[in-house]
């Protein structure tokens, strides 16, 4: 007799969290993001997270800025995304400069943007490990900085995220080398 | 039988498996003209010119098109789970991909399957995955850089953007009590080839070597020299050599790919690999004891 066979439950383990004021907000946010393509769930947010609602989306943490810039475009109301984990540190604000002489390296997180200090042209993108990064690497080399594709507006993830905070500071450094 | 798995730039490339070859400056697989730049890429066109150079098969590999929405990702991930035990190749290499804890762990269950367990070797997101999926100890190389050590070494971190400032604001110097923390956590490998000014070879804790010479600080901004020193440690695994041994002379060999190079901040990856075969040709005899004729097997 053949054996039965249960069908393999799909699971998921994000990592991150969307926190809603309101129930329905919960529920459309669940369905636009499902309809976009994510993986997503409808959890209980654990008691230290909570916010205003007992319901709460967990996300890919890593498609944390896409996932963002699809429920503002879609006017979703929420109260704030990050990781699902109690006690995670917060998202990295600060950013470390390597001057190279005649190119300086901007660290952000997990990546480095590097550019020409004589012409603003971004040289070399590094670090990071995301399927956008390559990406990203290839749209953004050989352009001025103030032409750049901001990694934030055509990036998906954490990695891009990185990257975009990398290029506003080669940006703010330019700009105060440009300056009488 | 050696695999290397991750995406590719390229946003409508479908899932391909199949030998790897070189046509000018792109690698061919199954027809498909891949760009040899940061990422994927970058590891395989310096595992290829390794074999290459060893006289050993050219890397399998296993890639798809994703630009970031992970699709091409959960292809790879998909593949190995059904595939890997019947492929049972001797080094899998886990490279760029949208990081996916559940996927990671079922991708674990099935490599228990394969009739020997592979070298297994994780960088980039793929190594983010199996340190935030708990599944780090099962990994035999993992190749992070500082930024990356200080991840793995937060018990928290389920990303490198979310690490403890005071770990980023830590220098490489600090490494080795990050190596610690990370061992204590068990979210580190078996080995770790750790990237930076100094290189850090890491066992178990313990500091198994350090390199620093030649000093190439340029290395560091070049988009894909961390690929390619995943690349070479993997190729080198797979011609025997204990991992320890290869994650050194990976070290070395990259190091000195830009120092040939002359590499500045602006030289691009393919610069570095380009080097390889004549590093190869000047150091890997004395550093390895790999040494034999051309035309001749390394395996004789």
């Amino acid at each position: 007799m053949p054996f039965l066979r249960r069908k393999q439950k799909t699971s998921f383990e994000g990592g991150g969290l969307v926190l809603f004021r309101d129930v329905q907000d919960a529920i459309r946010t669940e369905k636009v993001l499902k309809d976009a393509g994510y993986a997503v769930r409808l959890i209980a947010p654990p008691p230290e997270l909570r916010k205003g609602c007992d319901l709460a989306v967990e996300i890919n943490l890593v498609e944390q800025p896409s996932i963002e810039r699809l429920l503002n475009q879609k006017d979703v109301a929420y109260v704030s995304i990050g990781p699902l984990k109690v006690g995670t540190s917060e998202l990295l604000q600060i950013v470390k400069v390597t001057d190279f002489g005649r190119w300086v390296m901007v660290t952000a997180g997990n990546m480095k943007l590097t550019f020409d200090k004589d012409n603003g042209v971004i040289v070399n993108t590094s670090g990071g490990g995301c399927p956008d990064i390559p990406y990203l690497h290839a749209e953004l080399l050989g352009k001025q900085l103030t032409e750049a594709p901001p990694p934030r507006d055509i990036g998906f993830t954490l990695c891009a995220l990185m990257l975009g905070r990398a290029l506003e500071e080669c940006l703010t450094l330019q700009q105060g080398d440009s300056q009488p | 039988m050696m695999l290397i798995a991750g995406t590719i730039p390229i946003k409508d490339l479908p899932l391909i498996m199949g030998k790897v070859s070189e046509e000018g400056k792109y690698l061919v697989v199954d027809g498909y003209h891949i760009p040899c730049t940061q990422g994927t890429g970058a590891m395989i066109g310096a595992a290829l010119v390794s074999n290459n150079y060893l006289k050993l098969k050219a890397p399998q590999v296993l890639i798809a098109g994703d630009t970031g929405r992970g699709t091409g990702s959960r292809e790879i991930y998909e593949y190995l789970i059904q595939r890997v035990a019947e492929l049972s190749p001797q080094v899998l290499a886990l490279h760029y991909c949208l990081p996916d804890m559940a996927l990671t762990r079922r991708l674990c269950g099935a490599i228990k399957g394969c009739s020997k367990k592979p070298v297994l070797i994780a960088d980039a997101a793929s190594m983010y995955a199996a340190k935030a999926s708990g599944l780090a100890p099962e990994f035999d190389i993992f190749t992070p850089d500082a930024t990356e050590m200080a991840f793995l070494a937060d018990p928290d971190a389920t990303h490198p953007a979310y690490i403890n400032r005071h770990l980023f604001d830590t220098d490489i110097t600090q490494v080795p009590r990050l190596a610690a923390a990370a061992y204590q956590n068990k979210s580190a490998a078996n080995l770790l080839l750790v990237k930076g000014a100094i290189d850090y070879i890491v066992h178990d804790s313990d500091i198994v070597a350090t390199i620093t010479e030649p000093d190439v600080p340029a290395l560091e901004a070049i988009g894909g020299t961390g690929d390619t020193i995943t690349g070479l440690v993997s190729a080198f695994a797979y011609a025997g050599l204990k991992l320890h041994e290869a994650a050194i002379i990976a070290a070395r060999a990259n190091r000195m790919a830009g120092k040939f190079a002359q590499a500045t901040p602006a030289t691009k990856v393919r610069q570095i690999i380009d080097q390889f075969p004549a590093v190869f040709k000047e150091h890997l005899c004395q550093w390895s004891g790999v040494c034999f004729m051309e035309g001749e097997n390394y395996n004789g």
